[in-house]
């Protein structure tokens, strides 16, 4: 450890002003936006009127919910997928770990164009509808919230996967087996020894799913348009369409809030932990 | 249940969940691969023109250079700035350091959208900054809280008595940060930058407000492709993509274990 201080502030202030300067100023002007009442002065009005919209109430309720379902799916997906992945041989478990994490790597564009190619009018989904006769007409998948919700878990199931696998690693090997030979049915298994014991790797992924839903771009834009919106896409259709920067900042304000929640239990678990 | 029935009950679980995280990428290879004017799938015949089409349309090769300049050019200054904040924190008892840490970090916890929409608003409107500028240093931003934390797990292995031990022998504390500290994180560095690349060329929210004319990264460019035009070259582009950056993270593994840093 140095103790020349003057030169390591010289070291990092570089970036910790950078940062700032271009992050958290304009962030928080941005943010400053929906305060300011219309006569100058602060005021609320803004949240009043964002909230007073059908639409907007609409809109945010959607996307809590979006992104609890997928959050939810993806734990119930996960824990399986975990419980399978620890019980491999050692060559394996990291064969299928790095499948599962390797679409992390990939552009969310094209993850999320497959499913136009799988849910569209002349998609997968829907040759197999017409072709066995179950409908006349292609349905129409795109542009609901199942579409949304399929695009959100496939891009977000890996970080659920990768937080329960580590939270299993730590599990002792022979408890679940002695609490089986104890007579334990394999759900009281589950409730009684997997559950507690994996509870902070639960809660690590479904934050970070549920954060990664809510503050998702594209999928929603591809995959839900202008009839799903989600709080993202509705910020981009206040700003772009009817030059609405209140309602911007209001919804900026929301993601922000919700976002860091999110990274402020994550600290508090990790500190918990040492 | 015994050994052979969980075995198959095991892997009929992963093959699903694989299949529903992988499967979508074999479908768009294909996809692309279609002989028809519009999507379709399965393809009725396979023909390579769409994906020879994508290396013709003027504006992917012109936002490809784009987002390639940027990730790589943002990523190099994010390091620039990163390597020596990451020594510090780990070097020096930096009275806030943990303010200094928050942050750097900040850039991740902040929505993407958020932070193109407040640099459009209030830097390059009042400012005058060109766009390209400033999509330059907001993905400088962005990659910094990963340069500063790679490069930080990697220096934390690092005594500091081999640096000391440097400077006793005559070195200035330059050449011992070039000659002791640099070869020791190179690992670190080189993970950083695959890390630092791929997130900033994925990159959407962030560039989503920050385009002009003639200025547009991949992404935002493919999305507003696929808004006019429903032919599979969106599909090949996506399959290319997929490939690239297979490649790189598998090139990565091979030469310097990358998962190790992520």
């Amino acid at each position: 450890m140095f103790r020349n201080t003057r030169e390591g502030l010289a070291l990092a202030l570089p970036a910790a002003i950078f940062s700032t300067l271009l992050f958290l100023v304009p962030v928080a002007i941005l943010l400053s936006e929906a305060f300011r009442g219309t006569s100058g002065g602060w005021s609320l009005q803004g949240y009043i009127d964002f909230f007073s919209t059908p639409l907007n109430r609409t809109v945010f309720l959607r996307t809590l919910k979006l992104g609890a379902l997928v959050a939810g799916t993806a734990a119930v997906i996960g824990y399986a997928a975990a419980f399978c992945i620890v019980n491999l041989g050692p060559k394996s478990r990291g064969k299928v770990f790095g499948m599962v994490v390797l679409p992390l790597m990939i552009s969310p564009v094209a993850r999320t164009y497959a499913w136009i190619v799988i849910l569209g009018r002349t998609g997968i989904v829907n040759e197999a509808i017409t072709g066995l006769g179950l409908s006349d007409t292609p349905l129409r998948l795109l542009f609901t919230e199942t579409a949304v919700f399929l695009g959100l878990l496939q891009l977000f199931l890996p970080l659920m996967i990768i937080s329960l696998v580590s939270a299993m690693e730590n599990i002792p090997r022979d408890v679940i087996p002695a609490a089986r030979v104890l007579g334990a049915s394999w759900i009281e298994v589950f409730f009684k020894v997997i559950l507690p014991l994996t509870k902070e790797g639960l809660v690590i992924g479904g934050t970070l799913v549920f954060t990664g839903a809510l503050t998702a771009y594209i999928t929603p834009a591809i995959l839900g348009g202008s009839k799903v919106l989600m709080l993202e896409t509705l910020l981009y259709q206040r700003v772009n369409v009817s030059n609405d920067f209140v309602s911007a900042s209001v919804i900026a304000m929301i993601l922000i809030v919700m976002s860091f929640s999110a990274n402020l239990l994550l600290k508090r678990i990790a500190t918990a932990r040492n | 249940m015994n050994t052979s029935m969980r075995h198959l009950a095991n892997w009929s679980i992963l093959g699903l969940t694989l299949t529903f995280l992988i499967g979508p990428f074999l479908i768009i290879i294909l996809a692309g691969a279609s002989n028809t004017e519009y999507l379709a799938f399965p393809p009725e015949g396979l023909t390579l023109k769409w994906y020879l089409k994508v290396f013709t349309v003027e504006s992917f090769r012109a936002s490809f250079l784009l987002s390639m300049a940027l990730a790589v050019f943002g990523t190099l200054a994010a390091l620039l700035l990163g390597v020596p904040a990451a020594y510090a924190l780990n070097r020096y008892d930096l009275p806030m350091a943990e303010t200094v840490r928050t942050i750097v970090a900040a850039p991740i916890i902040v929505p993407g959208i958020i932070v193109g929409l407040a640099l459009l608003r209030y830097m390059v409107v009042p400012t005058g900054v060109t766009v390209t500028l400033a999509l330059f240093m907001a993905h400088t931003a962005l990659v910094l809280p990963y340069a500063v934390r790679v490069v930080s797990s990697s220096m934390t292995n690092l005594r500091a008595d081999m640096e000391e031990a440097a400077v006793l022998l005559g070195c200035s504390r330059l050449q011992a940060f070039t000659k002791v500290v640099l070869p020791n994180i190179r690992g670190g560095v080189l993970a950083a930058f695959i890390l630092g690349f791929v997130t900033s060329f994925n990159q959407v929210p962030v560039s989503l407000f920050l385009s002009g004319p003639g200025v547009r990264t991949l992404p935002i460019d493919m999305l507003a492709y696929m808004e006019i035009t429903f032919d599979p070259s969106v599909a090949a582009l996506s399959a290319l993509l997929a490939f690239m950056s297979l490649a790189i993270v598998f090139t990565a593994e091979r030469l310097l274990g990358f998962s190790r840093y992520v």
